[in-house]
């Protein structure tokens, strides 16, 4: 059995690119404003998972555009927003969840949940 | 963190990630883990697993980023020109086989001979017997059709091309590619 920890992880990890395009998407922002963001949502980058690499990967894919601008206060930051192809990525990235979502929901629906002290 | 930071801007120094492209990486990276201990998140909540093994976190983000060049193919410049040359060969060879077959002259031929080859260029004298010597083979220009060698050389040549043409499509494929 996969510990619990792990399965947050991985489950995560086929999906955390779909969760940095969208958060980008509502706002540009740059690579801790991102983290900051899903950590608001209740996603804390746990195990290896950074996103750095993640990000380079989208933008090597032309998904994402990069620009600099001042951060408030702050040094200028590298801010991201999804490219034409990343919105069409994200639509179908989120379609897919949503019917692979739809898939475990209905085998696990049935399972009863007992927490017990 | 800082230490973090140039243990990362040095591996990306070592990898031949550009300059500009390592610079603004660990711009980024040291801003970022800057605002974050500002705060109060650690590099290890920030980074994951990666917070403890920088060189690997560099090499994981460049790799993915895809600045890290690749390094120059051992032979790849010389292997056009061997390549072209064995083309070359094999196309001449295919030439000259096919000529010979379409002309049939001169026809040359494997044929077994049993002639005793006489030593040195002595001339045998008027009538006389030479005694029966070992059979070679030898190729000699006649009109015979017997195992001809241009078939063999056609075959050969054909074999030689084919072979050339999955080279020339297999460096095509190994050439490296522009950097993106």
């Amino acid at each position: 059995m996969i510990p619990g920890s792990q399965r947050r992880t991985e489950l995560l990890r086929g999906v955390l690119d779909l969760c940095l395009l969208a958060v980008m998407d509502e706002v540009p922002a740059y690579g801790y404003e991102m983290t900051k963001r899903l950590r608001d949502r209740g996603l804390a980058i746990v195990g290896e998972g950074s996103i750095y690499p993640l990000l380079g990967r989208l933008e090597r894919d032309g998904l994402v555009e990069t620009y600099r601008a001042a951060s408030n206060g702050g040094p200028p930051r590298k801010y991201y927003r999804p490219s034409s192809t990343g919105r069409l990525a994200l639509a179908l990235g989120v379609s897919e969840w949503r019917a692979a979502r739809d898939a475990v929901d209905a085998v696990l629906a049935p399972v009863k949940v007992e927490v017990t002290s | 963190m800082t230490d973090f930071v140039e243990q990362c801007r040095r591996e990306w120094t070592r990898l031949g990630v550009p300059d500009p492209l390592a610079e603004e990486m660990a711009t980024d990276l040291a801003s970022d883990l800057r605002e974050a201990e500002a705060d109060g998140v650690s590099a290890e909540e920030l980074l994951g697993s990666s917070a403890f093994d920088p060189r690997s976190f560099a090499a994981s983000w460049a790799a993915e980023r895809g600045v890290i060049p690749e390094p120059p193919r051992r032979n790849a410049r010389r292997r056009p020109l061997a390549l072209l040359v064995f083309t070359g060969v094999a196309a001449f060879a295919l030439i000259v086989s096919a000529l010979l077959l379409l002309t049939g002259k001169p026809t040359v031929s494997l044929v077994r001979s049993s002639r005793a080859v006489r030593p040195h260029f002595v001339p045998a004298p008027p009538g006389a017997v030479l005694p029966p010597g070992p059979t070679r083979h030898v190729l000699v220009a006649s009109t015979s059709a017997a195992a001809p060698v241009e078939w063999i050389l056609l075959l050969l040549a054909i074999v030689a091309l084919g072979f050339a043409a999955w080279l020339w499509s297999s460096w095509g494929r190994a050439r490296p590619s522009a950097p993106a």
